[in-house]
């Protein structure tokens, strides 16, 4: 488990991280969600010891990562999946990862396997695409056969392929009740994915709760209706105290009501419906929607560009 | 995926130095700069020792007395070492700079987040190394040196003779392994390259930037003795004797305190304590700041 409590990352003025508190559960894939800028990789970096935070302490199960005493043993990071030296093979990279925290060698070779780039693993770094540097990196943060793991923007450069291979990957390694935090801009890849969720605009928490309910709390549920006579039906619709706005193609978009009721308001009125459609909104949206605010912000006064 | 017989709770202590030296190990030989430099160390010293020797040899006849009365056989075996200790500079900065340029410093911090650690065993991973090389290019260069020498007209120095009565008498003087202070400079030549090469490690981690830290490696080695001149001879002098370069050529010399293109020199090695001053503080300077740092 990772626990984060009043976390915190000034730049001079600016504050890149403000007061984040929030608990990484064991045995899911916990989605990281912001938008690009938000503090997402100035957080990681702060998990596993690289920036020191201004205030505030985050631990892993209850101890600071630099009192680890075999730390890739217990954490393992994908945060950037350039930062390797291009001259260097793929398996001299992965030894000196091993080397480091006394990782059998033999355990190279597994990793290389497990992504698939055995074939490769003799071959310089610096010719590597960025979908084989993401495979790279992810074969870094398994080397130490770790209870925790944290990738930021694992799919970047992936193919469709790829991709899905990592979300299948992700969700096997959760289900080992491991402790998963990924991190990504992108709403679709958490929906897909993640089951908890940790979102964060301009440094600030705007949710910790699952992709569910984060969904269901933040939408106003929606039916979209077609019928033969869409005025007389929205009049019957109004008086029975539902929410009435005209949407695209004629249709109307209802609030208030659920589709079964709307179905009996239809029926007493004597319209006929053509169309009756539950709309649920996206994750993305809801996203959108929930971090627009942070994002105006954003642009007024522009906080640091989050070093990719 | 299968589980790794990699409890921590079961491998007792902690990723540490010798940990921290195996990987760097591992990376400073799995990065074509690394024998690239090594190469450029061992060619430089043995060619330079060669081509400088012939050349005196075959110019000793048309030489002004003063040429000759300046000529040490081991100064100009050791010739290659003016290239090399930019090389070692140019090695000692990459093993750190290069890390911070691709951002792989990062990967080394967090296996190791005591990051005294990583300063430590990369100054020594890269002392060790150099040291082994530039030793062997000292000793094997004095040899070429000789050979060259004494294939060209030269007359090994007999025991007890000076080198001034051998050149006045109008003979190249070769000398022997075993004359006296010999094996001492020889050593002392590597021990500067490779107390350089440590200096530069620490300079990378003040710096982070490989051509920041490049440049004012070679600044402070070839330009301010340079620069140096402009000044009234009251203020160089007291100076000069500290810089770098003039270190190691008072580390190279035979014998006591002599007055060299350079000026006065330090002794050999009150000299060598210097770079190894240096080298330290330098290092320190870099640790220190390194620990207070974001990565």
């Amino acid at each position: 488990m990772i626990t984060a409590r009043g976390l915190t990352k000034r730049y001079g003025s600016t504050v890149a991280v403000d007061d984040l508190s929030f608990d990484v559960q064991d045995g899911v894939v916990t989605g990281f969600l912001g938008p690009n800028g938000a503090g997402k990789s100035t957080t990681m970096r702060m998990i596993i010891g690289l920036d020191h935070p201004t205030d505030g302490t985050v631990a892993i199960d209850g101890t600071p990562y630099r009192d680890l005493r075999w730390p890739l043993r217990e954490v393992g990071a994908l945060l950037d999946a350039k930062a390797v030296h291009p001259g260097r093979s793929a398996r001299s990279h992965l030894r000196a990862i091993a080397l480091a925290n006394k990782i059998p060698l033999a355990r190279v070779d597994e990793v290389l396997d497990i992504v698939g780039l055995t074939a490769v693993a003799g071959r310089k770094v610096g010719k590597f695409s960025l979908g084989m540097s993401q495979r790279l990196g992810i074969a870094g943060a398994l080397l130490g056969d770790p209870k925790v793991l944290l990738f930021d923007e694992p799919v970047n450069g992936l193919d469709p392929e790829g991709i899905a291979w990592v979300r299948q990957l992700l969700k096997g390694l959760a289900a080992e009740g491991r402790t998963i935090f990924l991190s990504s801009h992108l709403m679709s890849e958490m929906a897909q994915t993640a089951t908890d969720l940790v979102v964060i605009g301009r440094g600030r928490l705007i949710a910790d709760t699952t992709v569910e309910d984060f969904v269901s709390s933040h939408t106003v549920p929606t039916v979209e209706v077609r019928s033969a006579d869409q005025v007389a039906l929205a009049d019957a619709l109004r008086a029975t105290g539902a929410e009435v706005a005209p949407a695209a193609d004629d249709a109307l978009s209802v609030t208030k009501v659920d589709a079964p009721r709307i179905g009996e308001v239809a029926l007493a009125a004597g319209i006929a419906l053509h169309e009756l459609t539950p709309v649920r909104a996206s994750l993305e949206e809801v996203f959108m929607e929930m971090t627009s605010d942070a994002q105006e912000y954003a642009t007024s006064a522009p906080i640091t560009e989050d070093p990719a | 995926m299968t589980a790794l017989s990699l409890d921590p709770g079961t491998d007792h202590g902690r990723a540490g130095l010798t940990e921290a030296i195996r990987s760097e190990w591992a990376k400073l030989r799995s990065v074509r700069s690394t024998w690239i430099s090594l190469t450029i160390i061992v060619v430089a010293g043995l060619g330079f020792a060669a081509l400088f020797s012939a050349l005196i040899a075959s110019n000793w006849k048309h030489s002004s007395p003063l040429d000759r009365a300046q000529f040490d056989p081991v100064r100009i075996s050791q010739a290659g070492s003016f290239i090399s200790q930019i090389v070692v500079g140019v090695l000692g900065a990459l093993v750190v700079t290069s890390e911070y340029a691709n951002g792989s410093i990062r990967t080394t911090f967090a296996a190791l987040p005591r990051r005294t650690t990583v300063v430590a065993a990369k100054a020594i991973v890269t002392g060790v190394v150099l040291l082994i090389v530039t030793e062997l290019t000292a000793f094997a260069s004095f040899f070429v040196s000789q050979a060259v020498l004494l294939a060209s007209g030269g007359k090994q120095l007999p025991a007890g003779a000076t080198l001034m009565t051998q050149i006045k008498a109008g003979v190249i003087p070769v000398l022997s392994i075993t004359a006296s202070g010999v094996p001492m400079a020889l050593l002392r030549t590597g021990l500067y390259l490779t107390l350089m090469g440590v200096l530069a490690v620490g300079l990378g981690f003040l710096l982070r930037s490989t051509t920041a830290t490049i440049s004012l490696y070679v600044v402070f080695l070839l330009v301010i003795p340079i620069l140096i001149q402009l000044l009234p001879s009251s203020i160089r002098e007291p100076i000069q004797p500290y810089l770098p370069s003039n270190l190691g050529v008072a580390m190279e010399t035979v014998g006591s305190k002599q007055t060299d293109f350079a000026g006065v020199l330090l002794d050999a090695w009150p000299a060598t304590a210097v770079i190894v001053a240096y080298a330290a503080l330098v290092l320190a300077a870099g640790a220190t700041l390194l620990s207070r740092r974001d990565a």
